[in-house]
C-alpha cells in the first residue's frame, strides 16, 4: 500500500516532467502560427519556415556556429582521447593532479573563463574571430569530451592491449586496430555532445566572437532583445529537432554515463 | 611492469635477444615518459594557456588602473575593489546570492521529488523517464529561455489559463518581471539538479525505506531520517551545480527580467562590453571566482564530513 503522501509526490514529479515540456511544445506549436505576433493564434501555416530559409543574416551565423562547432568538437575529442591515453600511463598522484586541472573549467563560472580569455587576446592584440571562438569553445568542451572518453577508456580490458602486443603489434598498430575501434562509440558520443555544447554556447561566444563571426545564439540573443518573433520560434523548433537527433546519434547509454554515472543501466 | 626497480641485479644475458626487456631500461624509461608527455600535452596546454594563464591575468588586471579608454594601464591599486563596495554594486551581489540560493533550494526540492519518483519505477520505465529529462537538458539554452516569452506574454497561453480561471481579466504584463526571470532560472537549472540527486538516490537500497516504514516511521520521517541523508552527496553536488552557475547568468535577467535586476553575470558583461572598464570587470570576475571557491570549500567540507560520518557508521 502506497501512502497518500507518496502518491502526491508521484503526481508532483509527473507535473515537473510535464513542466519541462510545456515551454518546448509551445515553441513548436507557435512556430506554425500564421500571425505576425507569437501569442495570438491565427491558423496553421509554415510560412515562418520560409522566412527563416531566406534570412541571410541568420544563415550566415548558422554557418559560423557550424564551423566553430566542428572545429572545437574535433579538437576537444582528440585532446580528450590523447589525455585519457596519457593519464592511463600516469601514477596515482600525477593522475589526480592532471584530472584536477582537466576538470577545472567545469567548476569555474563560464563567464569568468570568457573574460579571462578576452583579457589574454586583448593583451596579445589578437583579432577576435573564428580562431578565438574555437579556442574559447575548446576550453568549454574539452572537459566534457575528457569525461566521456576517460570513463570509456578506463573501462577497457587492458588484456586486449597486451594480447595485441604479444601478437607483435607496435604501439601505433595497437592504437589503430584495438583502442580506436573499441572506443568508437564513446568518441562519436563525445564529438556530438561537444558539437551541441559549442553550437548552443552563448556565454563564451559573447567574449570571443569578433566582427563578422556572430554565432547563431549571439544573433538570436540580439534579435530577442527586440522582441520574440514567430520566425525565432521556427528556428527554435528546428533546434529542438536537432537535439533529438543528437541524442539518438550519441546513444542513450553514453548520455546516461555522463549525466548519472555508472554503466548507464538504471537500477 | 610499470614499477621501476632501482638497480636490477646483474644477470647473464639471455640466449634469445629478440625478447623485449622485462625491466624498463633507462632508455625505454625516457621514451615512455616522452610518449606520456606528448599524449598529455594538447589537453595540458589547453588548460594551462587558455585557462590558468588567463585567470592569472584577470587577477592581475583587477589590481590595475584604467587608462582613459578603460584599458589596462598597469600599476597597483585596490580602487577597483573599493568601488565594488558602492551600494549599487553591493545590491547586485546581494540580489545574486539571494536568487542563486532560492534557485538552488527550489531545484533541489523538485529534483529530489522527481528522483524519488524515478527510483520507484521499474527499470525499463526509469530509463524512459530519464530520457524525458535528458531531452530538455540538451535542448538549446536560448530556446528554453525564449519559450517563456511565448508562454508569459500578455494574451499568451498562461494568460489565457488564468483568464479562464478568473485569476486575471484580460492581457496581463508578466514579462519583464523578477518572477519571470526566476521561473526561467528554475527551468534552466532543474534538469542539471535532477541528475546527481537521482544518481545518489539510485544507489540506496529500497529495503531501507521499507524497513523504516515497518518500524513505524511516517512518510516524513522516512525521508528526513533515512532517504535524504543517504542522498546528501547528490544533493550537495546538485546545489553546487546550480548555485555557482546561477551567479554568472546574464541572458535570463535580460530577456525575462528586463535587465533591471542584475546578476553578477550581467554586471561583468556590462563592465566589459558597455562601460569598457576592464579593471573593474576583472575585479567583479575575481569576486565571482572567490564566491565559487568559498562555495566549493563549504560544499567540500560538508561532503567530507558526510564521508567520515558514513565510514564511522560503518555497517550500522
Amino acid at each position: 500500500m502506497r501512502s497518500l503522501a507518496d502518491r502526491a509526490t508521484g503526481w508532483l514529479a509527473r507535473g515537473v516532467i510535464v513542466f519541462l515540456y510545456v515551454p518546448i511544445v509551445v515553441v513548436v506549436v507557435l512556430s506554425f502560427n500564421d500571425s505576425d505576433v507569437t501569442y495570438k493564434w491565427a491558423g496553421f501555416s509554415t510560412r515562418w519556415y520560409g522566412v527563416l530559409a531566406g534570412d541571410t543574416d541568420l544563415l550566415s551565423s548558422l554557418r559560423v556556429s557550424a564551423e566553430v562547432g566542428v572545429a572545437s568538437a574535433t579538437l576537444a575529442t582528440a585532446g580528450g582521447l590523447l589525455a585519457a591515453m596519457g593519464m592511463a600511463r600516469l601514477g596515482r598522484r600525477f593522475r589526480a593532479v592532471f584530472s584536477g586541472g582537466l576538470f577545472l573549467p567545469l567548476v569555474i563560472p563560464e563567464i569568468v573563463l570568457g573574460v579571462a580569455l578576452l583579457s589574454v587576446f586583448g593583451t596579445l592584440r589578437a583579432d577576435l574571430g573564428l580562431t578565438t571562438l574555437v579556442l574559447g569553445h575548446l576550453v568549454v568542451t574539452l572537459p566534457y569530451a575528457a569525461l566521456i572518453v576517460l570513463g570509456a577508456h578506463g573501462a577497457l580490458d587492458p588484456a586486449l592491449d597486451e594480447a595485441a602486443a604479444d601478437l607483435g603489434c607496435n604501439a601505433w598498430q595497437r592504437f589503430r586496430r584495438v583502442t580506436l575501434p573499441l572506443l568508437r562509440q564513446p568518441l562519436v558520443a563525445a564529438w556530438l555532445l561537444c558539437f551541441t555544447i559549442s553550437f548552443g554556447n552563448i556565454v563564451m561566444s559573447t567574449f570571443t566572437s569578433g566582427v563578422g563571426t556572430t554565432t547563431l545564439p549571439l544573433r538570436v540573443y540580439s534579435l530577442l532583445k527586440g522582441g520574440l518573433t514567430p520566425e525565432i520560434n521556427a528556428l527554435g523548433t528546428l533546434l529542438v529537432l536537432f537535439t533529438f537527433l543528437i541524442i539518438l546519434g550519441a546513444g542513450l547509454r553514453q548520455m546516461r554515463r555522463v549525466l548519472v554515472g555508472g554503466d548507464g543501466t538504471p537500477g | 611492469m610499470t614499477e621501476t626497480v632501482a638497480a636490477p641485479p646483474p644477470v647473464s644475458p639471455p640466449p634469445s635477444v629478440s625478447l623485449p626487456p622485462a625491466v624498463p631500461t633507462r632508455r625505454t624509461g625516457v621514451r615512455r615518459t616522452a610518449v606520456t608527455a606528448a599524449l598529455l600535452a594538447p589537453a595540458g596546454l589547453t588548460v594551462g594557456a587558455l585557462v590558468l594563464v588567463p585567470l592569472a591575468l584577470v587577477l592581475r588586471n583587477s589590481f590595475a588602473t584604467a587608462d582613459p579608454y578603460g584599458g589596462i594601464q598597469g600599476g597597483f591599486t585596490l580602487a577597483n575593489y573599493h568601488e565594488l563596495l558602492d551600494p549599487v554594486y553591493l545590491k547586485v551581489f546581494g540580489y545574486s546570492l539571494g536568487m542563486a540560493a532560492l534557485n538552488s533550494v527550489v531545484c533541489l526540492v523538485l529534483g529530489y521529488m522527481v528522483s524519488y519518483y524515478l527510483v520507484g519505477r521499474p527499470p525499463r520505465r526509469q530509463g524512459l523517464l530519464l530520457l524525458l529529462i535528458i531531452v530538455p537538458f540538451w535542448t538549446d539554452f536560448l530556446v528554453r529561455t525564449f519559450a517563456w516569452i511565448n508562454l508569459l506574454s500578455p494574451g499568451g497561453p498562461v494568460n489565457a489559463l488564468t483568464d479562464a480561471l478568473g485569476l486575471t481579466h484580460g492581457p496581463t504584463e508578466w514579462i519583464p518581471s523578477q518572477g519571470a526571470s526566476f521561473v526561467g532560472l528554475v527551468y534552466a537549472f532543474l534538469p542539471t539538479a535532477i541528475f546527481p540527486v537521482y544518481a545518489s538516490l539510485r544507489g540506496v537500497d529500497p529495503a531501507l525505506g521499507e524497513a523504516a516504514r515497518d518500524l513505524g516511521c511516517g512518510w516524513w520521517r522516512v525521508h528526513t531520517r533515512v532517504l535524504l541523508p543517504l542522498a546528501r552527496p547528490g544533493l550537495l553536488a546538485a546545489a553546487l551545480l546550480t548555485f555557482v552557475p546561477t551567479l554568472g547568468v546574464f541572458v535570463i535577467p535580460v530577456l525575462l527580467g528586463g535587465g533591471k535586476h542584475q546578476l553578477i553575470g550581467n554586471l561583468i558583461v556590462t563592465l566589459y562590453t558597455e562601460f569598457r572598464n576592464q579593471p573593474m570587470g576583472a575585479a567583479a570576475s575575481v569576486v565571482l571566482l572567490a564566491l565559487m571557491i568559498v562555495s566549493l570549500a563549504v560544499f567540500g567540507a560538508a561532503a567530507g564530513r558526510l564521508r567520515r560520518a558514513q565510514r564511522k557508521g560503518g555497517t550500522s
